[in-house]
């Protein structure tokens, strides 16, 4: 069963009088459970593709149907929601908040739904737990380590059990080694069912998915 | 369940405000003046009419006061003698309304004698009807009567502070005590008055008949310094201070034109007198108290809206984590409004604390009630509200994409 469903989505941004199509047309259909990676160029529109994927923005023409549900002329509230319940998000410089502990940080997303709170806090341990870093959930995130914040973001990104994980350049600012551990978790995460959609440059970091789509100048190719 | 969940939102509120503590400090700072110059400005106001409404039940509602002498050698401390015996009679025959018209005649540090202790007091001259006029009952012994004033006798009835310093544990009645060199017998002694709010003991003081002190102290047959009158029919007070100045300028035959040769005082005329005293200081205040409002309500727009800049990303986060428009609103808009609420606590301390001092060296009368503590609540969550609306509006309105670009 598909989880996306991309019809034909198209991006312009206006500087002015000039436009520029960032997105021309783009066709694309995510299978639930895949580990799919999108490579591409800066520039090349990898960036604003994920933003749609993510809802974080809308297409200015397309469908997008994610789990069913045409999302692409939602307003900002319902997007909001979406994203919430159904969307994850890896960033490449983590994201995390700095006056936050590690442990409220990866309870964020839970601020902005109803749940109760002694549920989504023993969730958030067990989330800590599977990433390795229980023992520092009381640290700040400038007392860790890049792969540690990495951890963080990955917990934080799972607490509300979404379908679809989105990691934009996760390792970007990590070493090799470290980089080898946050992919080897992302992928234990995808063998454990979340569909996972990886954006890069990296040809080394896009070879652990199962599928490698290329986009350039706004189209796949 | 809905109000539980913003609660969430304002528990990060209160996160942010602790994570940016010279912000908070700076914004919980410039409140704290504006409000409590604002506080102290309404607890005068408060203190000032408390204090109206008190004297002007001490001095009497229906009654009014006849100085000799007009207002200009009142103003420059001259007093002129012009209200006679004979106006006084003649009030009492012409004013059917006037149930009480008592003259007084007041000399100063005189001095007055009992054993060896020597004081200087006032001593006042008036008739049996005194500490009813005045509505200041005995606490021992009786007032004298018509027939002491009538036959000039050497009674006295003496203020409490005054016999305290006399007779120390004594009872003073029936006591003998020599003003100048004439012996008076005390008959009555007054309750307690206490203090003027410009110092004056009113205890310090004996009352003994006008007319022993006219012949006997002053060597006066005619005039008398004071005619206090008390009026059954309160509501038509104002008409009788005209009625009685009409009276009293043809009585005294002033030509038109020319000023009263003596000055009514009634209770307005107290109120006035306060007003003026505490107007200028809450003029002063209020302009004081509304410009570093203002000022505090810009500086926290400012220090916000260089917060939004810096968070910015902390924006992204929140609303790519799923935070609608209005939770980035409501917790930015919770930070000013938290921080403004602190400063106007910490306003209306500072308030307390200033009008301590306040009181301390001006007599000032200051009342702080709910009323003190409640505007400056309502003003710092207005100042918050209205100065943290723009830049909380500015958050919410970030882009998500935007917010989280590198």
């Amino acid at each position: 069963m598909p989880i996306c469903i991309l019809q034909d989505i198209r991006k312009t941004f206006s500087i002015g009088d000039i436009k520029f199509e960032i997105l021309k047309g783009i066709n694309l259909t995510i299978e639930k459970g895949e580990f799919l990676a999108i490579m591409g160029a800066s520039g090349s529109g990898k960036t604003t593709l994920m933003n749609i994927l993510g809802c974080l923005d809308t297409p200015t023409s397309g469908k997008y149907i994610l789990s069913g549900k045409e999302v692409s002329s939602l307003s900002d509230d319902e997007l909001s929601t979406i994203r919430n319940e159904h969307i994850g998000f890896i960033f490449q410089n983590f994201y995390l908040l700095p006056y936050a502990t590690v442990f409220e940080n990866v309870l964020l997303p839970t601020l902005y739904m109803e749940k109760r709170k002694d549920k989504v806090e023993k969730r958030a341990l067990e989330l800590l737990n599977l990433v390795g870093l229980e023992h520092r959930k009381k640290f700040k995130p400038n007392q860790l380590s890049g792969g540690e914040q990495q951890r963080v973001a990955i917990a934080r990104a799972l607490i509300n059990d979404p379908e679809l994980l989105l990691a934009d350049e996760p390792t970007g600012q990590l070493d090799s080694k470290t980089a080898d551990e946050i992919m080897s978790l992302l992928r234990s995460m995808n063998e454990k069912g979340k569909t996972l959609v990886l954006i890069t440059h990296d040809q080394n970091i896009a070879s652990y998915a199962k599928r490698i789509l290329r986009i350039k100048d706004g189209v796949i190719v | 369940m809905v109000l539980l969940f913003k609660l969430k939102i304002i528990s990060q509120s209160i996160k942010s405000i602790s994570a940016f503590k010279l912000r908070s400090f700076f914004c919980i700072f410039s409140i704290t003046l504006g409000i409590a110059s604002i506080t102290t400005i309404v607890a005068a106001t408060e203190g000032a009419y408390e204090k109206a409404f008190e004297i002007v039940e001490r001095f009497g509602p229906d009654s009014l006061l006849i100085f000799g002498g007009g207002e200009e050698a009142r103003a420059t401390g001259q007093r002129q003698r012009t209200l006679t015996l004979d106006d006084i009679e003649a009030i009492k025959n012409s004013f059917y309304s006037a149930y009480l018209v008592v003259p007084m005649t007041a000399m100063r540090d005189l001095t007055i004698t009992y054993k060896n202790i020597k004081y200087q007091t006032l001593v006042v001259g008036s008739t049996d009807e005194y500490s009813k006029v005045w509505s200041w009952p005995l606490i021992e012994g009786y007032d004298f009567t018509i027939d002491d004033v009538k036959g000039l006798r050497n009674v006295g009835i003496i203020g409490q502070f005054l016999a305290k310093v006399l007779f120390r544990d004594e009872d003073p009645i029936g006591k003998y005590v020599l003003i100048k060199n004439i012996p008076v017998q005390i008959v009555g002694v007054l309750s307690e008055r206490g203090t003027t709010p410009s110092g004056e003991r009113l205890d310090d003081r004996i009352i003994i008949p006008i007319t022993t002190l006219m012949r006997k102290l002053q060597n006066e047959t005619k005039y008398v310094s004071a005619i206090r009158i008390r009026f059954h029919d309160q509501q038509n007070l104002y008409n009788y201070v005209e009625e009685l100045k009409k009276f009293l300028r043809k009585r005294h035959s002033i030509p038109p034109g020319e000023p009263d040769d003596f000055t009514i005082i009634s209770p307005k005329e107290i109120v006035k007198f306060l007003v003026a005293l505490t107007g200028s200081l809450v003029i002063f205040l209020g302009i004081t108290g509304i410009i570093s409002l203002v000022t505090a309500g810009f500086v926290l727009a400012n220090l916000f809206l260089l917060s939004v800049k810096e968070r910015t990303k902390e924006i992204g986060i929140r609303r790519a984590s799923g935070a609608k428009k209005s939770d980035i609103m409501i917790q930015f808009l919770g930070e000013s409004v938290l921080l403004t609420t602190f400063g106007g606590l910490t306003g209306f301390i500072l308030s307390l604390i200033s009008s301590r001092f306040l009181s301390l060296i001006a007599q000032f009368p200051i009342h702080f009630s709910w009323k003190a503590f409640v505007s400056g609540l309502i003003l710092s969550w207005s100042v918050g509200i209205i100065f943290g609306l723009q830049p909380a509006n500015r958050a919410a309105n970030l882009k998500p994409i935007e917010a989280i670009r590198e």
